[in-house]
Order: structure tokens, then C-alpha cells, then sequence
């Protein structure tokens, strides 16, 4: 099997131990990725989906159109990547004027979008394409004793019309959940799972108020289920995560630290990766879960 | 008590919700005003002034200097949790950013998301670090990823795409001239 990699900025050039871990994991689950060599930004939404619909679908459909030649389906670890180009895709697929109007555009470079190929989200992929049962069998360390507070992130659920897999009720998410609890971990349902990070335009706009929204999430984590680490689906909600609890603790709006880390991550140490070149760009610490990683005999 | 401000609405300006619908925010006049989506928006809970109802509510009645003069339709995360509940389909997020689109026209944009837009065009991303090349070395990367960044070939086609949309004519990024009348196929 072979899938198109569409790395995402956020990956590539903050977060590229996840995108080593995402090649790692796929190698071990026996993927093969195309890198889509190429690809620009999905476009994010402050950029071109803020200006003009026919200049955001435009962008959208040349690294779709990169996807088609090569005959591959794309996948990504960044929620507003999959957000961004299942929008893309959903509305060129559906409305024929629009399509017609940016295929108009994309003359100019000699390039046609079709509409063949589409984008998947990694966790998505890991549950329906390779299975519960064979990440489980592919394991060579487990995580038994550790509980772990999902956030699956905004843009795996809503709005679920538009997303070509998801989850059977968007408002109820088990995903992630039995994703984390193939590693032998337990992920419980806690009152804020489907709460926001307040990344991206919010923490862009005003950081403090991104913050309630961590902290929000944060205490419910702690206090209801006692989190040992926060897994998220998401790159956006990785960062926002990861970066956010430092400067929360020196202000005194928390005085505890939840590690955080993304599922590929996640799933890339149990499957035997060097933690130095899957999280090794982490500031929250680690140590303490990496402790718990116990070897399959 | 805390002072009550009195809008006079017939000074709102006319016109103004055509504009949105024309932006992309299409069944605009379907709103209610239920506030289902003011339920669940994540705006509400970090406390901004205008979230999804709020901006629909001064759409409809004209006040485009006040959502002009407030930033909060930049912090909208487009998680569309609003789009899912919305009981007359209406696609509240659709409307934020046809409002955002419509403050772009009058030159009111946050300069982050001028440097987003400008970033994109100059290297195909709205997020870059130059110096990210280290760290993708440290993690056991090559140092370029294979991107618009490393790849000529491919950036010129997304401004080719750029200078074709209406970013070009709004002036709010240098953009290059030339790539403007390209055609077909002249990559």
C-alpha cells in the first residue's frame, strides 16, 4: 500500500520529529509514502481561505492535483490541513461552477483538478485502514498503567459532512480512544474531551484567551480522570499543548505539567523508535512516560 | 450599572449583508438568532466580544465599522462546531469568513495575517522557519522538506494561482507583476 505524505507546515519546519515519527510508522506498519514533492501549505485559514473562496479551492486543488498524478490518497497529521482540503475537496466535488471556475485558473500552470484522490487524517487512516488489531500485533513496547486524556481536535469531527471518514457520532469520539488503548494505556471519557485548544486564530489573535481554553481542558484532565499525558490527533493542538503549560505555570495559572504528545509520536515509541528523534523537539517532559514504555517479550 | 450603548440602526450601512452573501456567506438570511452556535463556540468560552451570532446579528443590521473595528473574527479556529449544530443550516463559519473577507477589502487585517498571506507567497507556506533545517537534521531529516519551499518549480505555479486570485488586486502583499499574465501552460 502506498499513501502521499502532505506534511503541513507546522510539521515540517516546527514539529519535525513528528514527521519523523509518521515516517518511522509507516515503515513499520509496512506503508509505503510518497512525498508529494511540491506540496505547498493546505492553504491554513488566516491565509488564502480569508481573502477568496476560488483563490483558497485553487491552492487546495494543486496539491490535490500532485496526489492525482501520482495516484495516492493523502494523509496528514495536522487537523487544519485536513480541515482546509476536505473543505477544498467537498466543495469542488459539489458545486460544478466553482470547479469549473478554478480549473479556469489552475490553465495557467497546465494542471486540471479531478477530484480523484482524497485526504485522510493519519488517526483516521490507522482505524479504518490498518486496524486496531494490527497495530496491536506490530507492538514491541506497550504502555500499561498510564492514563491518557485524548483531544482528538476540532477538525477531526466538524463539520462531519465534509470529512470523507469520521467518527459515527462527532459529539460522542471513541477513535482516539481505542486508538490509545490498543498500546495498553487507558484513555477514559472526560468532561472537556471535545473542548477547543486555542490554537491557531485564537491564540494568534489574543494568547491569554487561548489560555482559559487550556487551562479549562487541562483541569478537567487532571482532576477527573488524574491524566498521566495528553494525546492528541492533531499538530495544531500538539503545539498548543506542548508550548502553552510553561508559560501557564510561571503565571500561576496551573501549578502541575500534563506531557503532551501527538498519537503518531505515541504509537512511533511503541513500535520502537528512538525517542530522541521521535519527540526529541518536546518541552514538556517525557521522561516519565518514556519510563513506562515496557518491552514486549 | 454598567452603561448601555444605543445603536441607531438606521445608520447601519445598506448593503451590507448582500456584500457578505456575495463573500460566501450564502444563506446568511436564513439566521434566526437561535444562538445554538454561540453554544458551542469555543469564542464564547475564551470570551470574545463577537462570536458567530453576535457578527450574524451585526451583519443583519448593517454595522460594519463596529466588526471592522474589533478583532475578534480573527480569532474564529474554523472548527465549525457552529456549521454542525446549526438547526437552519445557515454555516455561521462561512459567514465569519466572509467577514473577514470583506475587512481584508478595507485594509483590516491583523499584520500576522499579512505576514501569513505574505510567507505563503513567498515561499508556499504560512507558517515557516528558516532555520528549521537543524532541527529536522537533529530528528534524522534531510534538511528541506519537499515542499514549494525547495522546489522552484512548484512555488512559481502557487504564484501563478496567487496572482490569479483577488489577492492580487487588494495590494495588501508585493506580489510579482509579471506572473500576472501568464495564460497557459507557460510554467
Amino acid at each position: 500500500m502506498k499513501v502521499g505524505f502532505f506534511v503541513g507546515c507546522n510539521t515540517a519546519f516546527n514539529r519535525p520529529d513528528l514527521e519523523k515519527a509518521f515516517r518511522f510508522v509507516m515503515n513499520a506498519l509496512g506503508v509505503e509514502i510518497d512525498d508529494l514533492d511540491g506540496q505547498s501549505c493546505c492553504p491554513s485559514w488566516g491565509t488564502m481561505p480569508s481573502v477568496d473562496e476560488a483563490g483558497w479551492y485553487a491552492l487546495g486543488a494543486r496539491n490535490f492535483i500532485i496526489s492525482e498524478e501520482k495516484n495516492v490518497d493523502m494523509v496528514t497529521v495536522c487537523g487544519s490541513c485536513y480541515g482546509s482540503l476536505s473543505e477544498t475537496k467537498y466543495n469542488l466535488d459539489k458545486r460544478a461552477e466553482l470547479r469549473e471556475k478554478v480549473n479556469e485558473m489552475l490553465k495557467a500552470i497546465g494542471k486540471e483538478y479531478k477530484g480523484s484522490t482524497k485526504i485522510r487524517l493519519a488517526t483516521n487512516f490507522f482505524y479504518n485502514e490498518i486496524g486496531i488489531e494490527k497495530i496491536k500485533n506490530a507492538l514491541k513496547y506497550t504502555l500499561e498503567g498510564v492514563t491518557i486524556g485524548v483531544q482528538p481536535g476540532c477538525h477531526s469531527l466538524w463539520p462531519s459532512e465534509v470529512y470523507s471518514e469520521g467518527e459515527k457520532d462527532p459529539f460522542h469520539p471513541v477513535m482516539l480512544r481505542e486508538l490509545c488503548e490498543a498500546l495498553g494505556a487507558s484513555a477514559p471519557y472526560y468532561s472537556r474531551i471535545l473542548d477547543c485548544c486555542g490554537m491557531g486564530g485564537m491564540r494568534s489573535t489574543n494568547v491569554e484567551a487561548s489560555y482559559k481554553l487550556v487551562k479549562t481542558k487541562l483541569d478537567s484532565m487532571k482532576e477527573e480522570i488524574k491524566a498521566d499525558l495528553l494525546v492528541t490527533g492533531c499538530s495544531s493542538c500538539l503545539i498548543q499543548f506542548d508550548t502553552a503549560q510553561a508559560p501557564m505555570r510561571k503565571d500561576k495559572k496551573i501549578d502541575y505539567e500534563i506531557p503532551s504528545i501527538h498519537y503518531v509520536q505515541l504509537l512511533a515509541l511503541c513500535l520502537g523508535a528512538d525517542p530522541q528523534q521521535v519527540v526529541g523537539l518536546s518541552t514538556t517532559d517525557l521522561s516519565g512516560i518514556l519510563g513506562k514504555l515496557k518491552k514486549i517479550n | 450599572m454598567a452603561e448601555v450603548e444605543v445603536l441607531n440602526i438606521s445608520e447601519g450601512e445598506v448593503g451590507f449583508s448582500d456584500e457578505i452573501i456575495k463573500l460566501g456567506a450564502e444563506e446568511l438570511l436564513d439566521c434566526i438568532q437561535c444562538a445554538k452556535c454561540a453554544a458551542a463556540c469555543p469564542m464564547v468560552l475564551a470570551g470574545f466580544e463577537f462570536f458567530n451570532k453576535r457578527i450574524i446579528q451585526s451583519i443583519l443590521i448593517g454595522q460594519k465599522e463596529i466588526l471592522l473595528d474589533d478583532n475578534s473574527i480573527w480569532a474564529c479556529q474554523a472548527c465549525n462546531r457552529c456549521t454542525e449544530v446549526c438547526p437552519r443550516k445557515v454555516e455561521p463559519f462561512a459567514v465569519v469568513m466572509a467577514m473577514r473577507r470583506s475587512a481584508i477589502r478595507e485594509f483590516a487585517l491583523p499584520t500576522l495575517a499579512i505576514e501569513g498571506l505574505k510567507s505563503l507567497y513567498d515561499v508556499g507556506h504560512a507558517v515557516y522557519f528558516a532555520n528549521a533545517g537543524e532541527n529536522r537534521k537533529k530528528v534524522g531529516l534531510p534538511e528541506k522538506p519537499p515542499t514549494t519551499a525547495n522546489n522552484p518549480q512548484a512555488l512559481k505555479e502557487l504564484r501563478i494561482l496567487m496572482n490569479k486570485s483577488v489577492l492580487s488586486s487588494l495590494g495588501i502583499i508585493p506580489m510579482d507583476a509579471g506572473l500576472s499574465d501568464v495564460t497557459c501552460c507557460e510554467v
